[in-house]
């Protein structure tokens, strides 16, 4: 089973573009959707979750035409939105109960096995009789993962899954993603580089609705490998620097920035750095926006 | 400070909601005084549309309708800073909290003056317009008259209304909170207006009340035409006293406000409860890493479906049994249902028992609880997912939108019905709590799971549409209060039938005896109309509802599309053709079997009758002096049939050619009629059912001729209204006026002057005087005849009694039904009834002083039999009374009939009397109350003589001779039984109701010897006359003057009293010094203004008592628009002082008639008891508007 989207297009009410002729193709496994926060990635899983039109194109997952079909899709659906609420005064075993009938899953034993064991697996099982009102970030995201999980679904989106997570329950998570991702298509959307290169077998970087990049995260970084150099520097300078090179990313140590630059031979004053996937992302995002900055001056 | 408000003024006047309240307000007023569409407790008869008190009260009320655009605009500023958010931002501004909440309340208050200046402004132009136009029934434009009461009563309620949303607002900073604020002040208002059903309650209503309206009301409750039209309700006595307590009340509000609010977010509570909850150990993180998830199976059946709708559904219904606001308002409407029993179905203090019906009644009142429910509630299900940010989530769960709309309908549903289960409940606890056990659960279940339920269905149904198309819930909950709007609109316009008002069908009134009788298909099909509609909406909302992210129609259409499934299609289709078809029978049944008039329809037939035919009123026709009929009853069938004979008489001086037949109006009808020679018919109008038939041999003077008639009553189908309840399955009960008349029928003109003006009618008096000569020619009956022989034998369904005037002659069944065959021995008016229904039979004999025995029957339902022992000994004393000192009773026999309570009179026919079900059968009777079945009858067998042995003109006073002397007949016998001062409580009723009956005087009050039928005239009044009356010349006097009256004019024929024959009779029994009372209670309208100013007493050396008072009198006479002029007297008033004996009853120390003038008095009397109460007038002989200070209770002095 292969998820593939074609030439899907979505322009907002306001004007905003928030997907332009965004084709992909998903196999099963995990695969990361990296991009900064508004470049559509929401959109996108959105409207693969049957929750959203958009303007043009078509989705495809199997034999299912994800925007036609979509009550087969949602059958075999796990989503979890980025942002979303519960019921404050009703606690976590009632209300995923509640769903997973929602879900159609009618057996009662079976849903109360089910029920428990996403308790277990989401860490919330001794939580389950306390009102949702009074979870923590963290739990209330848990529990959201639970749910997605209900009926054993066969396509996973989870938008931002890891935020508000602590570095434990983080791992926790997305080793059962992973464990998920060997027969499902996990489609994982993120702007923590990490995740990606830890989990994913395929990925893509979108920005402002645009497929960037796609492909495996190991080979992007093998793409660019060697053109990756670094320089500490004071502040005033930084602007020197971008403006006579491609910096893709700068960040501080101990108070003074340390940019990384693409460049195919070495600059003078820099030196080597292994490259990373981060470099990957922040090249191609830099990219497009160095692009556009020179359309502008040009 | 300052600052806040600055910000507050530039937010709100950039904020498109204020121009839309001050539209809003603007709108309505300007229509509400423009138009008749839209009418806001408008003005009538004579009083002024812009008159001082009409604008006082419009704005009152405007400002309780105000109140949705009072909580917006108060509650919300603070509220809307956390909201937003942005109050965490705010709040670290150095600006401390008086600043702030001042500043924001200041701001918002200015506002709302503005936009209340749109009611002025609505008020102003609408009536300006008018009066550019020449409208008559506006006066003089005054500015004054808005701005006065602007300022005296709409400021207040706005600081009021204003504080306490603020509080609610500022101190929960939940706008659910102010919303609820209010529903109770709404709640307290009916608590109010249910109070001020009792007389002695209506005080405390009036400070219940939170806008004011009551209190305003109960100042000038008994203020006259003209005080309306020209004196401006001050903020002065209980109105100012309730301002008082209530913004009290506000400024209790604002400084808890600024106490207890707090600059911290309410949401802090949460985060601590969350840091309650504990993280797990690390053991059972290994634990759960080892399971592996379950494999599951999905189903996707039918069974799962509507397994999910049950679950969704007990989800939901569980859920909005948690929400305070929903549990308020219900519990707030309970206790207004519990507050309406303390005096529901009250008569002079009685309560009739708390049958199932009455209590239902009484539940009906939650309708208005049910409404808000539904409006809000609709909004916040369709919303719930959205509100909660779980809708992502929900909208991704493989299940049809229809699961999840009808899961909340389902909750919604089961919520309704078990508040219908609440109610009921309730119901019978009131039932209990009055002693009465008798539950009715079949006509509980039969009401509420079925008209209620259905028009509730209805209800959420559009709620559930409207959310969804119009996708913003505030907006929605206005559209939907609007709709609500548009349907009363809609009726104003011409747009009555039921067709068009989807508010529901309804069931009709029930009956013990009838129970819902005929009204059952009528609802039946209204219902599955309504609910075709309803569904067929339903079906769209499913199709169009929003899932996931995409809120655009454009999308929502494309979407919708997809989702119109083959079964969700044909569905819809059903149920349009549901609706149409059933839309198409109905209209079958009202429009094509039965004919349908809406009102304006009514009254062009009228004014046309009027214009066409009144040329014809007074010719010569012939009298009818001899009825005799054969009707065939069909109850369960709801028809009769009816072949009979009238022998007619000239009775005139010329020869009558052409006769002219009135056939009876009702559509169900169709009259013929044959004379016992050659005729012809000469002119027909047809759609007034008036024929002229030309006589070959005309009848000459003096001689008779026999008209042959035959009756057809059928009822087809169902009417849009509730049809005709002539004949119904139980209790049928109609009379003579189905029967045909001669002539043109004055009783079919309009008679209100403004219905008249608007058909182009000149204004008409409302009677003709007392002289007129035509007028006296014929008698209250009609002008068909003078008195006639009656002979009638009725056939009808063998398990009921049918009865007419006269005497059973004869009983006998034939063919499977029951017939009796009825005759009257004397001549008796020309009135007569028709009952049958399944009647238990109490019987009684009265034995007369001649010696002769007159048989006493009630027929009643056979569960109403609580009061009949007091009905028998009604009509046994006042039988005595009448026979003793009026004359001999005509008849040989009495009987009372129950009916329906379709009609809610008893009416007295020859030997005859019916009486309605809701009129006395079912009075719970307390040892101290006033014994209504008994008064009733008393007043009912009194009209034996006053209208049936002497029968007066129809002319003014007319209603005199007969109501006021059978009401004064009747307190004659009640004083009799009861003593005087039990007849005191009973004039403290008609004193009320007949000043509060003058304030409400539509077109002019007449004294009452002049009185034009006027209720609170003829019955109310006309008590408090007559019993002052002979109190004053002696109850002998006034009897021997009555009897020399009878005497004078009884059986009369072709010559009928007026009330000058009888005033004529009573100046004769008056002495001359106190010759002055007839004009003051006959003649005039005579008002006093009596007042104890002090009263004492000290106790003297042997025991007795020395009761000093200092007394005050005015007197008035006012004209028939209630001005009023002060003059000079020097009147025979009561002085009197009360005590009390040991188990606490008052008790009559001293009662006697002092000599007092205009001006003070002091009076000093000496008693053997111990004073409690003394004073002016103390048993209310004279009409006073405040009889409560007549007396006092005297301060004990030490002697000296």
């Amino acid at each position: 089973m292969e998820l593939v989207i074609r030439n899907l297009s979505k322009t907002y009410p306001n004007g905003v573009q928030a997907l332009k002729d965004v084709n992909l193709h998903i196999p099963v496994g995990m695969f990361g959707l990296l991009g900064p926060n508004g470049a559509g990635k929401s959109s996108l899983m959105r409207t693969i979750a049957t929750l959203q039109e958009p303007d043009a194109g078509s989705i495809t997952l199997g034999d299912i035409d994800v925007l036609k079909e979509k009550e087969r899709v949602r059958e075999i659906l796990g989503y979890l939105p980025q942002e979303f609420g519960v019921y404050p005064k009703v606690n976590a075993e009632d209300l995923l109960n509640h769903l997973a009938v929602l879900k159609g899953i009618t057996n009662k034993g079976e849903r109360k096995d089910l029920v428990e064991t996403l308790l277990h697996k989401t860490n919330l099982y001794n939580d389950r009789r306390k009102n949702l009102g009074g979870y923590s970030g963290g739990m209330k995201q848990r529990f959201g993962i639970a749910q997605a999980l209900l009926s054993n679904p066969k396509l996973i989106i989870v938008d931002e899954p890891t935020a508000g997570l602590d570095p434990a329950e983080r791992n926790r998570f997305l080793n059962l993603l992973s464990e998920l991702g060997e027969n499902t298509v996990v489609i994982l959307s993120t702007h923590i580089v990490e995740d990606v290169k830890e989990l994913c077998s395929e990925m893509a970087i979108i920005n402002k609705g645009e497929v960037l990049l796609t492909g495996n995260p190991l080979q992007s970084i093998a793409s660019i490998e060697g053109k990756i150099w670094k320089k500490q520097i004071e502040k005033e300078e930084l602007e020197g620097y971008r403006n006579e090179m491609q910096v893709i990313s700068d960040r501080l140590i101990a108070g003074k920035p340390v940019i990384h630059v693409l460049s195919e031979e070495q600059p003078a004053g820099f030196v080597h750095v292994e490259a990373d996937l981060e470099d990957v992302y922040f090249s191609q995002i830099m990219g497009v926006a160095a692009a556009e900055r020179e359309m502008v001056a040009g | 400070m300052w600052e806040v408000i600055k910000f507050e003024l530039t937010y709100r006047s950039r904020r498109p909601a204020t121009y839309v309240y001050f539209g809003i307000l603007f709108f309505m007023c300007f229509m509400a005084a423009w138009t008749d569409v839209v009418s806001i407790g408008g003005a009538t008869g004579k009083v002024y549309e812009n008159s001082p008190t009409v604008i006082a009260n419009m704005m009152i009320i405007v400002s309780a309708f105000g109140l949705f655009i009072t909580s917006a605009i108060m509650g919300v500023p603070v509220v809307r800073d956390f909201e937003h958010n942005t109050a965490s931002m705010l709040f670290t501004t150095p600006m401390n909290k008086m600043q702030y909440l001042s500043g924001r309340f200041v701001g918002s208050f200015v506002v709302l003056l503005f936009v209340y200046g749109g009611m002025i402004l609505g008020f102003a132009t609408g009536h300006g317009l008018n009066l550019l136009k020449g409208d008559e029934d506006l006066t003089t434009f005054h500015l004054w008259w808005y701005i006065h009461p602007f300022i005296n009563l709409i400021i207040p309620n706005l600081i009021i209304q204003a504080a306490i949303f603020f509080a609610g607002g500022a101190l929960t900073k939940r706008m659910l909170t102010v919303y609820t604020q209010g529903v109770l002040m709404l709640v307290l208002y009916l608590v109010a207006m249910n109070l001020s059903g009792s007389l002695d309650d209506r005080e405390l209503g009036a400070y219940f009340d939170p806008f004011g309206y009551r209190a305003l009301q109960y100042d000038t409750q008994y203020w006259t035409i003209a005080m309306k039209n020209s004196q401006l309700p001050a903020l002065t006595g209980t109105l100012l006293l309730n301002r008082l307590v209530w913004v009290g009340l506000s400024i209790l509000g604002i400084a808890a406000t600024f106490r207890f609010f707090s600059f911290s977010q309410s949401k802090k509570r949460k985060q601590k409860a969350g840091r309650k909850v504990t993280t797990t150990g690390a053991l059972a993180r290994n634990v759960a890493d080892k399971l592996s998830i379950p494999q599951v199976t999905l189903h996707k059946g039918l069974g799962t479906r509507w397994g999910q709708v049950f679950s969704l559904a007990g989800f939901y219904c569980r859920w909005m049994f948690k929400q305070l606001p929903f549990l308020f308002i219900v519990l707030a409407g309970i206790c207004l249902m519990f507050v309406g029993a303390l005096n529901f179905n009250e008569m002079y203090g009685v309560h009739t028992y708390p049958t199932t019906y009455s209590v239902l009644e009484l539940i009906g009142g939650f309708t208005f609880f049910f409404v808000i429910i539904c409006v809000f509630y609709s909004g916040e299900l369709i919303w719930k997912e959205r509100d909660v940010k779980m809708h992502l989530i929900y909208d991704a769960m493989p299940f049809p939108e229809w699961v999840s709309i009808t899961g909340k309908f389902m909750g919604f549903m089961l919520t309704h019905g078990i508040l219908l289960f609440v109610l009921m409940l309730s119901g019978m606890l009131i039932q209990a709590l009055y002693g009465y056990f008798d539950f009715e659960i079949g006509v509980y279940v039969s009401t509420l799971y079925t008209e209620t339920f259905a028009r509730l269905i209805l209800f959420t149904l559009l709620g559930f549409f409207i959310q969804v198309m119009v996708n913003q819930k505030f907006v929605g909950h206005a559209v939907f209060i609007s709709f609500f709007i548009i349907m009363e609109v809609l009726g104003t316009l011409g747009l009555e039938h039921s067709l068009f008002q989807v508010m529901g069908a309804n069931i009709g009134s029930f009956s013990d005896m009838n129970a819902y009788g005929h009204f059952v298909p009528r609802f039946s099909w209204f219902t599955v109309y309504y609910m075709g509609f309803g569904l067929a909406l339903y079906i769209a909302a499913v199709v169009l509802s929003v899932r996931g992210a995409d809120t655009l129609m454009r999308v929502r259409f494309k979407v919708g599309k997809m989702r119109l499934t083959k079964p969700l299609l044909s569905m819809g289709i059903f149920f349009v053709l549901l609706f149409t078809l059933s839309g198409c029978y109905i209209f079958y049944n009202t429009n094509v079997l039965n004919s349908y008039q809406t009102s304006d329809d009514r009254e062009k037939v009228q004014a046309e009758y009027e214009r066409t035919l009144k040329k014809y009123e007074w010719m010569n026709q012939p009298k009818i002096v001899e009825v005799a009929a054969d009707v065939e009853l069909y109850p369960y069938e709801r028809d009769f049939d009816v072949k009979g004979h009238y022998i007619i008489k000239n009775k005139g001086e010329e020869a009558i050619t052409d006769i002219h037949v009135q056939a009876a109006a009702d559509n169900e009808l169709t009259t013929r009629v044959e004379f016992d020679r050659a005729f012809g018919l000469k002119e027909s109008f047809g759609d007034f059912r008036y024929n002229i038939y030309s006589l070959e041999e005309a009848l000459a003077p003096g001689d008779s001729m026999r008209m042959d008639f035959t009756l057809r009553f059928n009822t087809d189908g169902f009417t849009e209204g509730r049809g005709s309840t002539n004949v119904v399955f139980n209790g049928t009960f109609f009379n003579s006026s189905v029967f045909p008349g001669f002539g043109y029928a004055a009783d079919f003109e309009i008679g209100d002057d403004d219905t008249r003006r608007d058909n182009d009618l000149p204004e008409r008096a409302r009677m003709p005087e007392r002289t007129d000569a035509r007028a006296t020619s014929i008698n209250l009956f009609g002008d068909d005849a003078d008195r006639i022989r009656f002979e009638m034998t009725i056939g009808t369904a063998p398990d009921q009694i049918a009865v007419a005037p006269g005497y059973l002659q004869k009983e006998w069944e034939d063919n499977g039904r029951k017939y009796y065959h009825y005759k009257m021995d004397a001549p008796m008016v020309n009135f007569y009834s028709v009952l049958s229904a399944r009647y238990e039979v109490k019987r009684d004999t009265w034995l007369s002083p001649k010696g002769d025995k007159i048989n006493l029957e009630v027929y009643y339902h056979k569960d109403h039999a609580y009061n009949l022992d007091n009905m028998m000994e009604g009509m046994k004393q006042s039988l005595g009374y009448y026979w003793k000192n009026f004359s001999p009773y005509q008849y040989r026999q009495v009987r009372v009939l129950e009916f329906p309570r379709y009609a809610s009179f008893a009416q007295s026919f020859a030997n005859t009397i019916p009486y309605s079900e809701s009129m006395g059968f079912i009075m719970e009777m307390d040892e101290d109350d006033i014994d209504m079945p008994f008064y009733i009858t008393a007043h009912e067998v009194a009209h034996q003589w006053w209208g049936h042995q002497v029968t007066d003109a129809p002319v003014q006073g007319g209603t005199m001779l007969t109501e006021t002397m059978s009401q004064y007949s009747a307190l004659m016998v009640m004083r009799e039984q009861y003593g005087e001062l039990r007849m005191r409580d009973f004039m403290e009723f008609e004193m009320d109701r007949y000043l509060r009956g003058r304030a409400t005087e539509s077109k002019k009050e007449e004294p009452l010897a002049q009185v034009e039928g006027q209720g609170y005239i003829r019955y109310r009044k006309g008590s408090v006359i007559m019993y002052c009356f002979q109190d004053f010349v002696s109850e002998d006097s006034v009897n021997a003057a009555l009897r020399r009256y009878l005497d004078r004019w009884a059986y009369s024929s072709g010559e009928y009293p007026t009330t000058l024959d009888l005033i004529a009779e009573f100046e004769k029994v008056t002495p001359d010094s106190l010759s002055y009372l007839i004009d003051d209670l006959f003649n005039d309208i005579t008002l006093y203004e009596n007042r104890t100013k002090e009263a004492s007493y000290e106790q003297l050396a042997d025991g007795r008592y020395k009761v000093n008072l200092s007394l005050e009198a005015k007197k008035y006479k006012a004209d028939s628009l209630g001005n009023e002029v002060e003059v000079p007297f020097e009147d025979w008033l009561d002085v009197g002082v009360l005590g009390k004996d040991e188990e606490g009853k008052e008790t009559i120390l001293y009662l006697q008639k002092h000599k007092i003038s205009a001006g003070e008095t002091t009076v000093e009397v000496i008693v053997d008891e111990e004073p409690k109460k003394a004073g002016i007038d103390p048993l209310l002989k004279f009409i006073d508007r405040n009889p409560d200070d007549n007396t006092k209770a005297p301060e004990k002095k030490e002697s000296a």
